[in-house]
């Protein structure tokens, strides 16, 4: 009896989510928001400027603090040489103090590390590391990763001291995938040749956006002359100027986010990467990631969660099917969306130029006739060049 | 009859787990409780004013929850901070005591004996101690979950004294009953609003009514010293029920500067008049009502005995009228000075330490206060009046000696102040009066230093050890495992003008990975903490010949040692050119894997078979092949001959070549090349 009617339970909740999970593999569950400024230094305030109003405008909408990990590698809001102590600007008007009464900083100073960023992306961390400091996102999640600071060609420099490569965010998102700790990613930088950082990307549903092409610099937007220093980078305040004129319930897409970036304002070609990316950008509001609104299921019943979760899961595989043709259409519709990456290609092809140069090289290394005189030349050349090494190092 | 009320209690207990109904289980708990703890939880709040002799303003709010002794685990509070009251069970905590600060304390001038210097001047940064209840092997153990769960509680980088190399325990200079106690420090760790939010968050107020809605962030940042306390002490664990449960102390201590704004004084004097301050004037906020949750909360200013004193006397040479306790009374129409609120008690200073003067608390109650009549305490100077504080015994200080990247000295000075010279006028009589001072510092394991190196210099004299060291404890540092602890009691003749001791040191080497990113502005060493425990601070307050029953007096009143901490060191370590080990690798690489590519190039190479494949593609002539060949052959200086005539000579010597000499030989130099790999490595 009782088996007969959870069935006919069941099977009305597959009929009835059937249209709810139209393209998703699990229902989309909370927001979470990692917010990087990996500069230290005086000099670097912008980039601390940066990072809190990203911290205002998710905090703005909708995410809340216990999910926010916001990670500044220097306390620009105390320093001695900042003469308006315990508040922040990222404009010369000085209207909004970013450093507000509440400021919930989880990573600053020394720890700022590619270590602990790592850490926090793959969630491993030691036993005793607080809830606070942890990435608790799960399959639903959608993850917002923020991070600013100086950078190159596939490299973003924390502290002056080390380097994010890019192969090392790839592998950090790779893995947060296959531990499902998030549904969605948008990685968004602010730095030097931002779009490099995303080469190695593979994992499906990511989004990245960044400030510059390879090749190009980002650059800072203006002067304050009684901070003594600059406030925002272009990117940033572009990127701001856009959300200040959101609320939590707008529904601007994130195709308006990307045609608001202009490049003879931003001094620089902002970079999207959408091929990871499986749903349409023109229907994905911007509060998927900055914001933190929830879809509301109405249930004729009081709970059912869990049959709903492994219901809408079952019917996973046909519906990304689907939406992969869409995505691809789209693709295909837009040419010009589509960035190459022809640095990845030539890797690909794997022909090395000088590979004949070096046959040749050896051609006529072979044809030495003693080639045990060779080796014996070879292995006095190394003990000398070690023995000076040494010598040069002791 | 306490076994009669714990029977009952039990009882109570029991009906309280009996009782179904969730209506009545506030009701009985609270009883429950009443009954066990014959008291509530209680939060009171208090703030103290006192104006110092260089012109600034001491402001010291001090925040106190308590919350009583119960057996049922789970409990729900009303007004304890539910964090604190797990983190003391979950490590069991007995005490422990947290401080964030920024600016040093002046023992100069704003004083080094009374009770606020001993116990709020605290060093830069991090400091944090803490008493465990569990066993001996366990401690390091909780003092690293600790850390990182306040790292979590308070966002700041406390984690950092999780490594044995920045915590160390002190054994008896310290605190006189140290078991399970573990002391750390992190000197360069910053301070701002992010640390002061949650610490708000503890009170149940919060920021939002009561004094501590007087808080203003830029104002308190922009201070010149202030320091944020949190100190726990839990009678939880112990096996007698007379036990309290926990206290949780919460103070936050800053001194600022009042903007001289009233300058109209009308005194010709060289003497200024000190600034006139208000609440409003120091914090941009004033206060509106108290906290609803709180028992008390007042406010006072304090009035230092020699300032009071001081006072008396302009009272006496302007008026040339003798009254005697004439500041004391009708604080109206004091002539010194004017409150913009009249104070509803006066306190006196009793048995008064000092023999200038017996300092004043005036005490103002904000229960009446409310949004619409808002509390702004203004203090107003009408005569310029001039005063010093009274000093710590010893002026200590400490400062490094040396130069060079090798080595180098740490040197402790000790000299004697007015108060020490008072001292020994009274004690002159008395034959070989000794001074006794505790030294307690902690050096970081890449200073190295050499304790045998210590020398004791008395007015200008070396002095032998045996001397002076009454008693001394040395942990020598351990690299990268502990750090160098000395806690040393030293007695010295109370007629001396100064005295100093110095350490030699050596600089050591860290790994590439353990220097931090700004390397270059040096290593710190936290600060000593010098103690003074022949004297001790203590402030009692009357009204009336009444006790006054406020946490903060009465903590004033608590008999502790005197307590100094000196400079922090900066010690600047060779740093390397970072880029160095770069450069290193690279070429090693590069020399290795020319030598290693075509040496295995030659040997693997198979010339017969390789020809064979040459000829096969000689149908489709590849250009760029054709054209290397010829450039090949140029660089031989033979002629070109076209691939597909190429010679068949070659081919016989290649079975020949991989000899088991040859490989014999790959073998000894992959092993040297691995051996040297191993030692330099």
């Amino acid at each position: 009896m009782i088996a007969a009617i959870t069935v006919s339970l069941s099977s009305s909740f597959v009929q009835f989510s059937h249209a709810d999970s139209s393209d998703s593999s699990s229902v989309h569950t909370n927001n979470w928001a990692v917010l990087v400024c990996t500069s230290r230094f005086w000099f670097n305030y912008r980039h601390m400027a940066n990072t809190l109003s990203l911290y205002r405008t998710v905090k703005r909408l909708g995410i809340p603090d216990e999910r926010i990990i916001l990670m500044l590698a220097d306390d620009m809001a105390c320093n001695a040489r900042n003469k308006y102590p315990a508040q922040v600007f990222n404009n010369e008007n000085h209207r909004l103090n970013l450093y507000g009464d509440n400021v919930e900083v989880d990573y600053r100073g020394y720890e700022v590390t590619v270590e602990n960023f790592l850490r926090v992306l793959t969630g491993r961390h030691e036993n005793a590391v607080p809830r606070s400091k942890r990435l608790l996102s799960d399959e639903g999640s959608h993850i917002l990763l923020y991070m600013t600071g100086h950078g190159g060609d596939e490299f973003l420099k924390f502290q002056d001291a080390d380097e994010l490569q890019s192969h090392d965010l790839a592998d950090a998102v790779k893995q947060m995938k296959e531990k499902r700790r998030f549904k969605e990613l948008l990685i968004m930088v602010d730095t030097c040749q931002a779009a490099t950082l995303f080469s190695q990307l593979h994992s499906p549903g990511v989004l990245a956006i960044g400030s510059s092409m390879k090749g190009e610099n980002s650059y800072s937007h203006h002067l304050d002359s009684d901070v003594g220093v600059s406030v925002v980078d272009r990117f940033t305040f572009y990127t701001l100027a856009f959300f200040e004129r959101l609320n939590m319930y707008d529904n601007a897409s994130l195709t308006s986010l990307f045609s608001s970036y202009n490049p003879n304002l931003l001094l620089s070609t902002a970079y999207y990467r959408t091929d990871l990316y499986q749903q349409q950008m023109e229907k994905v509001p911007v509060t998927n990631f900055f914001g933190s609104v929830m879809k509301t299921i109405h249930t004729v019943s009081a709970y059912r969660g869990m049959l709903g979760k492994d219901s809408s899961r079952a019917k996973f595989v046909a519906s990304s099917d689907q939406s992969y043709n869409t995505d691809a259409k789209s693709i295909a519709s837009d040419p010009e969306k589509q960035v190459d990456h022809p640095e990845i290609k030539d890797v690909e092809r794997g022909t090395c130029p000088h590979a004949d140069l070096w046959n040749a090289f050896v051609e006529k290394v072979q044809s030495i006739k003693d080639v045990d005189n060779f080796v014996n030349y070879g292995f006095v050349g190394l003990l000398t060049l070690v023995a000076v090494s040494t010598w040069q190092s002791s | 009859m306490a076994r009669l009320l714990s029977i009952f209690a039990f009882f109570v207990f029991l009906l309280h787990h009996v009782a179904s109904k969730s209506t009545g289980e506030l009701a009985v708990e609270q009883k429950q409780q009443q009954l066990e703890g014959g008291e509530e939880e209680e939060f009171t709040e208090e703030l103290l004013f006192r104006p110092l002799p260089d012109r600034k303003v001491l402001t010291h709010f001090h925040f106190q929850s308590k919350v009583p002794r119960t057996d049922s685990y789970g409990h729900h509070h009303r007004l304890f901070p539910k964090a604190v009251y797990q983190l003391v069970h979950k490590y069991r905590i007995k005490e422990m005591e947290l401080s964030f600060t920024q600016g040093r304390w002046n023992y100069e001038s704003w004083g080094g004996f009374d009770p606020i210097a001993s116990s709020n001047a605290k060093p830069p940064g991090v400091e944090l101690w803490a008493v465990f209840d569990v066993p001996e092997d366990q401690v390091d153990a909780s003092w690293k979950n600790l850390t990182h769960t306040l790292s979590g509680l308070f966002c700041a980088s406390i984690n950092f004294l999780e490594s044995s190399t920045t915590y160390s325990a002190p054994d008896w200079s310290f605190r006189s009953l140290s078991g399970n106690l573990r002391y750390g420090s992190l000197p360069r760790e910053a301070v701002c609003t992010e640390n002061l939010t949650p610490w708000l968050k503890l009170l149940p107020c919060r920021d939002k009514a009561g004094i501590s809605s007087l808080m203003d962030r830029p104002s308190i940042y922009r201070g010149f010293y202030h320091s944020q306390r949190l100190r726990l002490t839990s009678g939880e664990f112990e096996p007698v029920a007379s036990g309290h449960g926990i206290i949780l102390d919460q103070t936050l201590t800053i001194v600022l500067q009042p903007d001289a704004l009233e300058t109209s004084a009308a005194f010709s004097s060289s003497r200024k008049l000190q600034p006139s301050w208000s609440m409003s004037s120091l914090f941009g906020r004033t206060v509106e009502g108290k906290c609803a949750l709180a028992k008390s909360s007042n406010v006072y200013v304090q009035l230092e005995g020699s300032l009071v004193h001081n006072m008396k006397d302009i009272w006496n040479d302007n008026e040339g009228y003798g009254g005697e306790g004439l500041p004391y009374e009708g604080f109206g129409s004091n002539p010194n000075f004017g409150f913009s609120v009249s104070p509803d008690t006066m306190m006196k200073e009793v048995n008064s330490f000092h023999k200038e003067g017996s300092s004043i608390l005036y005490g103002f109650s904000i229960k009446d206060y409310h949004g619409s009549k808002p509390f702004d305490l203004g203090f107003r100077w009408k005569l310029p009046v001039s005063w010093s504080c009274v000093k710590a015994p010893l002026r200590a200080s400490r400062f490094l000696m040396g130069s060079g990247n090798e080595k180098g000295a740490i040197a402790l000075s000790l000299q004697s102040t007015e108060w020490s010279e008072s001292l020994l006028k009274a004690d002159n009589n008395e034959e070989g009066c000794k001074l006794r001072v505790d030294v307690f510092q902690v050096v970081p394991w890449y200073i190295k230093v050499y304790y045998h190196t210590a020398k004791i210099f008395v007015d200008g004299i070396s002095q032998s050890l045996v001397d002076v060291v009454e008693k001394m404890r040395v942990s020598p540092s351990e690299d990268k495992v502990s750090p160098g602890v000395m806690e040393t009691i030293l007695s010295l003749p109370c007629d001396m003008k100064s005295a100093s001791l110095t350490l030699e040191f050596d600089k050591g080497f860290l790994h590439i990975d353990e220097y931090p990113p700004d390397a270059n502005q040096g290593f710190d060493i936290p600060s000593a903490i010098i103690s003074f425990p022949d004297f001790q601070t203590c402030l009692e307050y009357t009204h009336d010949n009444t006790s006054i029953s406020s946490p903060m007096v009465s903590k004033m009143k608590e008999k502790r040692k005197i307590l100094s901490y000196t400079e922090v060191l900066l010690v600047p370590l060779t740093t390397p050119d970072f880029s160095m080990p770069y450069n290193v690798i690279t070429i090693t690489c590069t020399v290795f894997a020319l030598y290693f590519g075509s040496l295995l190039n030659a040997l693997r190479r198979r010339a017969g078979e390789e020809e064979r494949l040459l000829k096969s593609k000689d149908k489709n002539t590849n250009k760029l092949r054709l054209l290397l060949s010829k450039f090949s052959a140029k660089l031989r200086g033979k002629a070109w001959e076209p691939p597909s005539t190429v010679t068949q000579s070659s081919s016989s010597s290649s079975p020949k070549l991989i000899s088991s000499k040859v490989i014999m030989k790959i073998v000894l130099i992959a092993a040297i090349g691995f051996g040297w790999q191993y030692y330099n490595g």
